[in-house]
């Protein structure tokens, strides 16, 4: 009785991976994942605040967002015009400051990819992206 | 004894059977614009292979810089159609990867996700786009290293700077590889410019900054 048991149980997990492992080979493409951002990378909306005047916010969302509503004295650096925006962020900045870049949950990874090119191509130190973006921010105000 | 397992089989299999309605052609796109491209566009083709209608509940992107389009709202048994994506290059770079989150009114995949794989070529390389002399500072040289993408074939670089404070010249390396080394009069005042990098035979411009920037902040 007790090795039927264990047999049926056995019988009972091996047809449950079956349908498993050919629905995670079907629908591989529909997993995704994004890698978490580096905790020296990123800063919260409590610590960025703190950090005052030192800082530069950057908001690397669209410009229509931007137009409606941003961090007081935030700068628009988004990828739709990296090139006309990254020499009016670049005049904003000085050694030793801080900078802050921030998307929304609509504009995706946009915070991310910018501060990646800030650090990449412009060569800039402390370069970090807000945790929870323009919602934390809001939710703080 | 064999009745619970034979009953579990079956269970699985017409949950199976059930979801197989909307059949997507394919979940992920990768697209290859060339350089005068704004967009990248993307077809993701579906039939619908069950027995009921289908309906769109949403389709949303994940970006600001994507958009999709559905051609209906109701997709009948049998129907083919398509969702159109969109993706606005901008002065983006290199892979772009942006999905799309479909959600249908099907009982039991309700969400796919497709996925727009996006690989803008870029013609030149440019490390690093700013250089930056602290105030006060000796004026010394400092280099910008501009790396040919693969695809491309660039023999001269022609480089201009907006401000005549500061002096550039172009060194061809080698291997598609080239120098541009720029230097400040002088960095007593607060000065900027705009590096325009242009190759030979291309309407394309890059750019870089130049600047003279003020003491570090007092932390």
């Amino acid at each position: 009785m007790k090795f039927s048991l264990t047999r049926q149980a056995i019988m009972l997990a091996v047809l449950a991976l079956l349908p498993a492992a050919g629905e995670a080979i079907y629908f591989r493409d529909k997993i995704s994942w994004r890698s978490p951002i580096p905790p020296s990378e990123s800063v919260n909306a409590d610590q960025a605040r703190a950090w005052g005047q030192n800082a530069i916010w950057v908001d690397a969302r669209p410009d229509e967002e931007f137009a409606q509503d941003h961090v007081p004295g935030a700068l628009s650096l988004n990828e739709d015009r990296w090139n006309e925006l990254l020499p009016e962020f670049l005049a904003a900045w000085s050694p030793g400051k801080k900078v802050i870049v921030y998307c929304s949950s609509l504009s995706c990874n946009a915070s991310r990819e910018v501060a990646r090119r800030l650090r990449k191509e412009a060569q800039l130190p402390d370069v970090f992206v807000l945790e929870g973006g323009w919602e934390a921010w809001l939710k703080q105000k | 004894m064999k009745t619970p397992i034979v009953a579990f089989a079956l269970s699985i299999i017409i949950s199976l059977s059930a979801r197989a309605e909307l059949k997507w052609e394919q979940t992920t796109i990768e697209l290859h614009p060339t350089a005068a491209d704004k967009q990248a566009v993307g077809h993701f083709k579906y039939q619908n292979s069950g027995k009921t209608p289908v309906h769109f509940k949403s389709v949303h992107a994940s970006c600001g810089c994507t958009t999709a389009q559905t051609q209906k709202d109701e997709v009948p048994p049998g129907d083919k159609g398509e969702i159109t994506a969109t993706f606005n290059i901008g002065d983006r770079t290199g892979t772009q990867i942006k999905t799309v989150t479909v959600e249908t009114d099907e009982a039991a995949n309700q969400k796919t996700v497709l996925t727009l794989k996006t690989v803008i070529p870029q013609q030149l390389e440019i490390n690093p786009t700013f250089l930056f002399w602290k105030q006060g500072d000796k004026p010394d040289q400092k280099t910008i290293t501009v790396k040919v993408g693969k695809e491309f074939t660039v023999k001269h670089l022609k480089v201009t700077s907006s401000s005549p404070d500061f002096q550039t010249k172009v060194e061809e390396k080698g291997n598609g590889e080239f120098q541009i080394d720029v230097q400040p009069q002088e960095t007593k005042n607060l000065i900027a410019s705009t590096l325009t990098i242009q190759p030979d035979d291309s309407q394309k411009v890059f750019y870089a900054t130049a600047r003279i920037t003020n003491a570090p902040t007092v932390q």
